[in-house]
């Protein structure tokens, strides 16, 4: 009886009712309220959506007209229903560059994570000039990606570029970096790890430091190992973080034009086109407008896709 | 308090706030709205301001001569001209967005094919008044033979030519002497050259498919129109699977297989390839004009060698006629045709002042002696432009089509191909074929 009087005081509690208030006139108040706030919310919500609905509704729109026409840039052309669709989906250069999109994603994701999670951790640690090694390592993120692929690209595309030379001089033979299809594919994914590696780094950090320490100090108490506590206790309370960053180098890799096209423009042979990369050139240098846009609807029905069953990953996280 | 913002006080209502808000929220549409209008010089501005658009051809320098000259007209009826540069990145982006809102140039430079593309679109004003003009002031006459031809369409001229980015070969005469080989002239010499050139450590068929480079796709081409092929036929149809273009690429396979073609050359951007130039690793190959000035070595090491002679006995070579183009959206269409002509009729200046990268279009120009006291340049101008050609080789009537030939990805993919020797010469040129005729315009 105590208990039920205890639960009872709580959810009168929770519901904002004071002791021995009435019991249910308040309620009444407070959805009145409600129904008021939800009107002045609303009416201060309406501008910015009826902006985000012109602003991505609009060039969704025009997009969705262009993948079903055979128009360019300038005439919509005529209607030609999915037939852009169904040449994309035919199309052998389509699988190429969707199967190098997913290698460049998981490279991508989880190469840039994990190192952004070593970095992290280390960082956590007491470490001589911890700050500045913390602003050096952001360096790779905050250069624009115009000059870290230039520098890239001059450490690496000739046989006389300093990373081949060091091959050579080690006896390994004269790798051709941006050359070789296999080789330049491992690149742009090396490329990709070290200009996200920061961003996941800082994604991290932030979590770590929202984890109390007295957590590790009782879980040592009570033997766990280091490990266990990396596995059992730091991986799931940055969890939430994970997921979050996950979702976003996930649309970052897919929509990744600048790291792979100013570093090797696809090639060779198409080697490292993705298919942000191939939507590009089949609007603007094969000027078929109609499945260069049906490409980039597909890669968007795509990200959703993933960026849902993440979302549900963050939910089911936080309620754990 | 004294912070207490304004918002929440008793004089700004609710009512007040969402009309502030609404009004704070469509500024920014009707700003958008707003952007076709006159004021904002919507296609070529207001009272006869001729807007024209320039690309960089070659250094800012360029670029501020180029404003000058523009900004340096005034027609009989007071109209002006406003410059601008557009970047090459997303150009036709550039150009088919502005077109499209009508803040589009009047004139301007641009792609190679671009007047063709926006002719198609129904943009584009003929220029057949401008060169009526031309002939009535006798600078029509100026013109190099050959020059205005690619232009003509049955509605009449859809650009008129400005400068040729014209592709000659070019040699490093000291690596030439330590190898101890001849020049070639024709193609088993190149071969044989070449080999020699490997032993002293430099590449005899220096070129590059790297991002945004398309001198493999060039030399590709040029290699078969060198051969009397080419990608379309006289009637201008496709036509790739021609003998003359398969032993083309059997040739330059067989350069590959000999590595006298640099190995890391399928992934050199035109900085990349500009510095194999410089530091000596290239004997020979195809580039553009004023090579000495663009790699940064004007010691006289590096010359313009004779056009090859094909085995069938042919001699071409390949260029892009740059062109000036007005659009139908102008202020005044006689001020536009007035500033063309304006302008042509200034560009000796920027060979005067040594800017450009390119071959002028007039005698004039080739005579001045800032461009003929390089040797070079009167060695291409004697030597290759009468026997140059155009994309549309063997055809001579210029099109749409080619802009997505040069720098589409069909090209781009078959020269990669065959430079690094990943395919016969047949299957290459089948998937060229395949590729280009996806893409083509029927």
């Amino acid at each position: 009886m105590a208990l039920t009087t205890t639960q009872s005081g709580l959810s009168r509690a929770r519901r904002g009712v004071a002791p021995g208030g009435p019991g249910t006139a308040p309620v009444k108040r407070r959805s009145k309220l409600s129904a008021q706030t939800s009107r002045t919310f609303f009416w201060l919500l309406l501008p910015s959506v009826v902006l985000l609905v012109l602003i991505h509704g609009y060039p969704l729109i025009h997009a969705a007209v262009q993948a079903t026409h055979d128009g360019n840039l300038l005439q919509t052309g005529n209607f030609v229903g999915g037939e852009n669709f169904s040449t994309v989906l035919t199309s052998p250069a389509f699988w190429k560059a969707a199967q190098f999109t997913l290698w460049f994603t998981i490279v991508g994701v989880f190469g840039s994570w994990l190192v952004g999670l070593g970095l992290a951790l280390l960082l956590r640690t007491k470490i001589p000039a911890g700050g500045t090694f913390k602003v050096l390592l952001l360096l790779p993120w905050v250069v624009p990606i115009v000059v870290s692929s230039t520098a890239w690209n001059w450490l690496v595309a000739t046989p006389d570029s300093l990373i081949p030379s060091l091959f050579r001089n080690l006896g390994l033979g004269t790798p051709l970096f941006l050359a070789d299809p296999t080789l330049a594919s491992i690149t742009v994914m090396v490329f990709k790890v070290w200009v996200s590696f920061p961003f996941m780094m800082m994604m991290i950090s932030a979590a770590l430091a929202s984890v109390d320490s007295t957590v590790y100090e009782a879980a040592s108490m009570d033997g766990a190992t280091r490990w266990q506590q990396f596995s059992q206790i730091t991986l799931p309370l940055i969890a939430r973080s994970t997921y979050i960053s996950w979702i976003l180098m996930t649309i970052f890799c897919v929509n990744d034009f600048p790291t792979i096209y100013l570093l090797t423009g696809g090639g060779p042979v198409s080697a490292t086109t993705s298919l942000v990369v191939l939507a590009y050139r089949t609007v603007f240098q094969d000027f078929a407008t109609g499945p260069g846009v049906a490409i980039a609807f597909l890669m968007t029905m795509t990200l959703v896709v993933i960026s849902v069953i993440l979302y549900r990953q963050i939910r089911k996280s936080s309620v754990e | 308090m004294s912070a207490k913002s304004s918002i929440a006080s008793p004089a700004f209502s609710r009512r007040g706030f969402l009309g502030f808000a609404a009004a704070a929220a469509s500024a920014p549409l009707l700003a958008a709205c707003g952007g076709g209008s006159a004021s904002q010089g919507g296609g070529g501005g207001a009272s006869g301001t001729v807007k024209f658009w320039d690309m960089p051809w070659a250094t800012p320098a360029y670029n501020d001569a180029a404003k000058g000259i523009a900004e340096g007209f005034s027609g009989a009826s007071g109209s002006k001209a406003t410059y601008q540069t557009i970047q090459w990145n997303n150009f036709y982006q550039t150009f088919s967005s502005a077109i499209a809102s009508k803040t589009g140039p009047a004139v301007s430079t641009g792609g190679g094919f671009q007047a063709f593309q926006f002719e198609q679109q129904g943009q584009i004003a003929y220029a057949d008044k401008a060169i009526e003009k031309l002939k009535a002031s006798g600078q029509f006459n100026d013109f190099l033979p050959g020059v205005l031809d690619p232009f003509k369409s049955d509605k009449g001229y859809v650009a008129v030519p400005w400068q040729l980015d014209m592709r000659v070969f070019w040699y490093r005469k000291s690596l030439f002497e330590k190898a101890n080989v001849a020049l070639p002239t024709d193609w088993p010499s190149l071969l044989e050259a070449g080999k020699a050139l490997k032993k002293v450590g430099a590449f005899g068929f220096t070129t590059g498919a790297g991002a945004g480079n398309n001198y493999a796709n060039h030399s590709m081409i040029m290699m078969m129109v060198n051969n009397g092929g080419g990608v379309f036929n006289k009637d201008g149809e496709l036509d790739l699977l021609n003998d003359r273009n398969v032993e083309a690429m059997e040739f330059v396979l067989e350069l590959v297989s000999n590595g006298i073609v640099d190995p890391a050359a399928v992934s050199y951007t035109t900085d990349n390839m500009s510095a194999q130039w410089k530091d000596g690793k290239a004997g020979f190959g195809l580039f553009q004009v004023n090579v000495p000035e663009r790699v940064g070595d004007t010691s006289g090491d590096l010359l313009v060698a004779d056009p090859l002679t094909g085995p069938h006995g042919d001699k071409a070579t390949i260029v892009f006629p740059n062109n000036i183009m007005m659009y139908t959206n102008t202020p005044s269409q006689d001020a536009s045709e007035e500033f063309l002509v304006y302008y042509l009729g200034q560009l000796k200046q920027l060979w005067q002042k040594k800017l450009m990268s390119a071959l002028p279009v007039f005698k004039s120009i080739t005579e001045l002696p800032e461009f003929a006291g390089d040797p070079n340049n009167v060695k291409i101008v004697k030597d290759w432009q009468p026997i140059a050609k155009t994309f549309a080789s063997q055809g001579n009537s210029l099109n749409a089509n080619l802009a997505a030939l040069d720098g589409g990805q069909a090209l781009n993919q078959f020269s990669q191909t065959i430079i690094t020797g990943k395919s016969d010469a047949k299957t290459a040129l089948q998937a060229f074929q395949s590729g280009l005729e996806s893409v083509l315009k029927k």
